[in-house]
């Protein structure tokens, strides 16, 4: 019984369309190209008010080399934020619950920032290993095990984000699910469990946009680290 | 748990990497914002004081 509860998470395919394609593509109607008007519409505009503030605060703290970093920092912010929010529709498919996609884009950026550091800096991005004044008999044991934390980051980074929305979508389907079969039996515990439901979904809300926005900030600071 | 299914992985990897680079960045770089960012200086301006009537 609880495992046809995961079934939702299977990469569904409908008429041998792999869901998980239509998910990925179609949400980007959503963000329209802005025309040369000096003034736009509404949506327009507040997409430009949330992807100029979101680049200012992510930047604010990186040195100017890891500017470069901009466009790709905040296309990955909307990529998750969008592909979170749209998968709290009912009957939608979420690709950011898929282990596949969120390590998919972990492991190269993560990877792609210890490069950075090794090749312009590679003192400094070692000097990452041994945290300052550290008693000399510490120091072997410390540095594996910051190189331990060093390798776990792409991996606590991709499961972080599958793991919180697939628990999410989880909890929703199996309060919803509790809501509807006590409905007919005690109706006045069916409705509590509804506003529990409603509470959830507000929390899972808050939960999408949170953890798009933890799994861009983290690689900005090992952008910063780094560069 | 059907996530761990590494048929589709590599699959998925591509496809979303595809849309990553190819869609999204053209619709985010269009975006243009008019004005320079300025720094703020500590200096006062150095305006002359208001030494007409208003009317």
């Amino acid at each position: 019984m609880t495992l046809s509860f995961f079934d939702q998470f299977m990469s569904p395919t409908l008429l041998g369309i792999p869901l998980i394609a239509l998910a990925l593509t179609l949400p980007w109607v959503l963000f329209p190209k802005p025309s040369s008007r000096w003034l736009n519409n509404r949506v327009l505009t507040l997409q430009s008010w949330f992807i100029n503030g979101f680049a200012q605060q992510i930047f604010q703290p990186i040195n100017q080399e890891g500017h470069k970093w901009a466009a790709l920092l905040t296309s990955l912010m909307i990529f998750l934020i969008t592909l979170n929010m749209l998968g709290l529709l009912p009957y939608t498919f979420t690709p950011t619950t898929q282990l596949s996609m969120n390590m998919a884009f972990a492991v190269p950026l993560w990877l792609a920032t210890v490069i950075i550091g090794m090749r312009n800096q590679p003192t400094h991005a070692l000097a990452h290993l041994l945290p300052e004044g550290t008693p000399t008999p510490l120091i072997p044991i410390l540095i594996m095990i910051e190189t331990i934390s060093l390798f776990i980051r792409p991996l606590a980074l991709g499961v972080r984000l599958t793991a919180n929305l697939t628990a999410g979508h989880l909890l929703i389907q199996l309060i919803a699910t509790a809501a509807l079969v006590l409905l007919p039996l005690m109706p006045t515990v069916a409705i509590l469990t509804g506003a529990l439901l409603l509470m959830l979904t507000l929390l899972e809300v808050a939960v999408a946009m949170i953890q798009a926005y933890v799994f861009v900030l983290l690689l900005s600071l090992y952008l910063q680290e780094n560069v | 748990m059907p996530q761990l299914n590494p048929a589709p992985w590599f699959t998925i990897l591509m496809f979303s990497w595809l849309i990553f680079l190819t869609v999204i960045p053209p619709k985010i770089l269009a975006h243009t914002f008019p004005n320079e960012p300025t720094h703020q200086s500590t200096e006062k301006p150095k305006t002359d004081p208001w030494a007409w009537p208003w009317h």
